[in-house]
């Protein structure tokens, strides 16, 4: 195999759990946000002392949206290509710390307006929405920070490749610097919006916000984030789960392929959030929902490769008949367990997403909460179950502890606790949405019309299903601690699968990286540039600033 | 039958395809239910137009 080292490097380790605390904090802070959200729409419950529901419901989005997610990534991949591709240069890793930093403090700059009540625009921050400039000074700061943190991995990249030419890099290598050009070309559409159009009107230097333009560029960035959310557990599933059932992987060229498909084709496809909004024409939004519905594509060649790879480990163990291979798997590892669970939560959130994209169909479920119940089961679910996970062997291998059996046995607990509450509260959002309440709205029963009325049963559902996560979040903190701080000395491995034999040879077409981003960016062309125009030259006059809350 | 044909080929040439019934059968089950819940949802529309 071409890993590198066995081992992450303690500087290196220390620059990845500095992200993976901020990460857990955002965690602990944002969940009991979640907390007071499930109660209050159960109309059981009054926020205290008059705070707003729009200030918690900022504070759940941004910490567990934008903070919760990009710090866990940075730190993972950062530990990633340093187990794979070798010991990170004194120069990078510094690098790496400067990206912490300005990650971190961008962070309490937003956290800081959020909570003072400034900034209760939501974790989208949709105009004509107005909150205090330091809300989008902080948010740049983040985006800023994970530029460098990007750039540090690229150059720790090009000198693996330097070192080895002609050879194929490290798979999660590989990925992470996949992981990081989608980023980096998608956060330029919210950097953009954020400069030119949000800091410059919200500290009064312009008077009007061109609307649609910015909720346009917000898109062309917010889809792409939902891959860059998801692809590091897909790192997890494609390249570390087979080691971990002690199998091998199904494929590598099937891997790099599907991470290759989705940056292509994660981005030009913004407008499928946009199905509803005015002044788009229809057939750019068309040409948009055809490129979503192609992610299908290496959708599903993950779900064979996962599917694939259990089956032949099954049976490699002479498990027999149609479906005897699922026995054979470690059901008592929560380093499987856990992202498992994850996988089978993917198949009803993959569904559901198919009904979002559809133009029609996205008609009956545009802003319900059937929304909320859909990103509950990718992000909050598929993906926060995964980041478990791989936290649950990624912190003793970094803090040199192992993991007990008790708390691997609290993991297993977790994992179902998370389960049971996750089916209650993204159930009862999912049918309730159907239904027509809608997301982002505290309780009402609107002069006890009766369709309001029939969502309150749901809305009980939801707070029961919400209780039980937030303990599925105090567990998960629980065991995080005790990995970082008081579980026994020892070492734990990082695990990094092999192909297997029948697999075939990766060609390096794969690293072309001109190729690739070549396609995307003519993608992105051929999407957005005529409509684009047409939202510049046809714009009605801008909006004034509101503040709602 | 034409088994002959493998006979003299050394073992370590024989590209044995791995069984995979069990993941077709997962892969047709999940694209069965993306289909159901598609269209179910699609109803949901068409009543309500
Ligand atoms: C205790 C666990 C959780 C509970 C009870 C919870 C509850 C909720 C509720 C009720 C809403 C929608 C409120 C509304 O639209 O009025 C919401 C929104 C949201 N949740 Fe959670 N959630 C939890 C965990 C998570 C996790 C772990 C994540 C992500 C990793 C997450 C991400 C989000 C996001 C991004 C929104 C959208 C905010 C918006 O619409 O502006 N949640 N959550
Ligand atoms: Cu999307």
């Amino acid at each position: 195999m071409m890993n590198g080292t066995w081992k992450v490097d303690a500087r290196d380790g220390k620059l990845a759990m500095a992200h993976i605390y901020v990460a857990f904090v955002a965690l602990a802070l944002g969940g009991l946000a979640g907390l007071l959200q499930v109660l209050v729409r159960s109309g059981k419950f009054e926020l205290p002392a008059g705070i707003s529901y729009y200030t918690i419901l900022t504070t759940h989005g941004v910490l567990l949206g934008l903070v919760l997610t990009t710090f866990f990534i940075i730190g993972f991949q950062f530990a990633a290509v340093s187990r794979t591709a070798g010991t990170l240069s004194d120069r990078v890793r510094f690098w790496g710390w400067v990206g912490f930093w300005l990650m971190t403090i961008g962070t309490a700059i937003t956290a800081f307006y959020i909570l003072i009540g400034e900034a209760s625009v939501l974790y989208t921050f949709y105009a004509p929405l107005q909150a205090h400039a330091g809300f989008y000074i902080g948010l740049t700061l983040v985006v800023v920070g994970s530029w460098i943190s990007g750039f540090a991995m690229f150059a720790h990249y090009a000198k693996w490749k330097k070192a080895h030419p002609g050879q194929v890099s490290p798979l999660l290598t590989f990925m992470s610097v996949v992981n990081m050009i989608l980023w980096l070309i998608c956060s330029l559409g919210v950097a953009a919006t954020v400069l030119f159009q949000f800091i410059p009107w919200s500290l009064g230097y312009v008077d009007r916000i061109n609307v649609l333009v910015s909720r346009t560029l917000f898109w062309y960035f917010g889809h792409p984030l939902v891959y860059f959310w998801l692809l590091p557990a897909y790192m997890i599933w494609y390249a570390i789960i087979p080691k971990i059932i002690g199998g091998k992987m199904f494929s590598d060229s099937l891997a790099r392929m599907s991470f290759i498909l989705f940056l292509i084709l994660s981005i030009p496809v913004g407008f499928h959030h946009q199905l509803v909004e005015p002044g788009i024409d229809p057939v750019w939004k068309y040409l948009q929902v055809v490129l979503t519905f192609m992610v299908v594509i290496p959708s599903l060649m993950t779900a064979f490769s996962m599917f694939a790879t259990f089956e032949m480990y099954g049976r490699s163990k002479g498990a027999t008949g149609l479906f005897g291979w699922l026995r054979k798997l470690p059901w008592g590892d929560a380093r499987f367990f856990a992202p498992f669970v994850g996988m089978l939560f993917f198949i009803p959130a993959g569904a559901g997403g198919l009904v979002n994209a559809s133009h029609q169909l996205n008609q009956v479920v545009h802003n319900t909460i059937w929304v909320t119940g859909h990103f509950h089961l990718t992000l909050a679910t598929t993906v926060v179950l995964t980041f478990f996970g791989a936290a649950y062997w990624l912190i003793p291998h970094l803090t040199g502890r192992v993991m007990t059996k008790a708390m691997n046995r609290l993991a297993i607990i977790q994992t179902i606790v998370w389960s049971i509450g996750m089916i209650f509260m993204s159930s009862a959002m999912h049918f309730a949405g159907l239904l027509g309440a809608p997301r982002r709205s505290a309780f009402s029963t609107y002069g006890d019309a009766p369709q309001a009325l029939e969502w309150i049963p749901y809305q009980i559902a939801q707070a029961v299903g919400g209780t039980i996560l937030f303990i599925g979040i105090i567990l998960v903190l629980i065991i995080v601690t005790n990995l970082a701080f008081f579980a026994p000395k020892g070492e734990t491995e990082f695990p990094v699968a092999e192909v297997a034999e029948q697999a075939e040879r990766t060609p390096l077409v794969f690293e072309n990286w001109t190729l690739w981003i070549g396609i995307a960016v003519v993608l992105i062309l051929i999407a957005y540039t005529v409509p684009f125009i047409d939202m510049i030259q046809n714009a009605p006059p801008g909006s004034k600033g509101f503040k709602l809350w | 039958m034409k088994t002959q044909l493998n006979t003299n080929t050394p073992k370590t040439k024989v590209e044995k395809e791995p069984a995979l019934k069990g993941t077709l059968a997962s892969v047709l089950f999940l694209g069965f239910f993306l289909i159901f819940t598609w269209v179910s949802v699609y109803f949901l529309f068409l009543n309500r137009l």
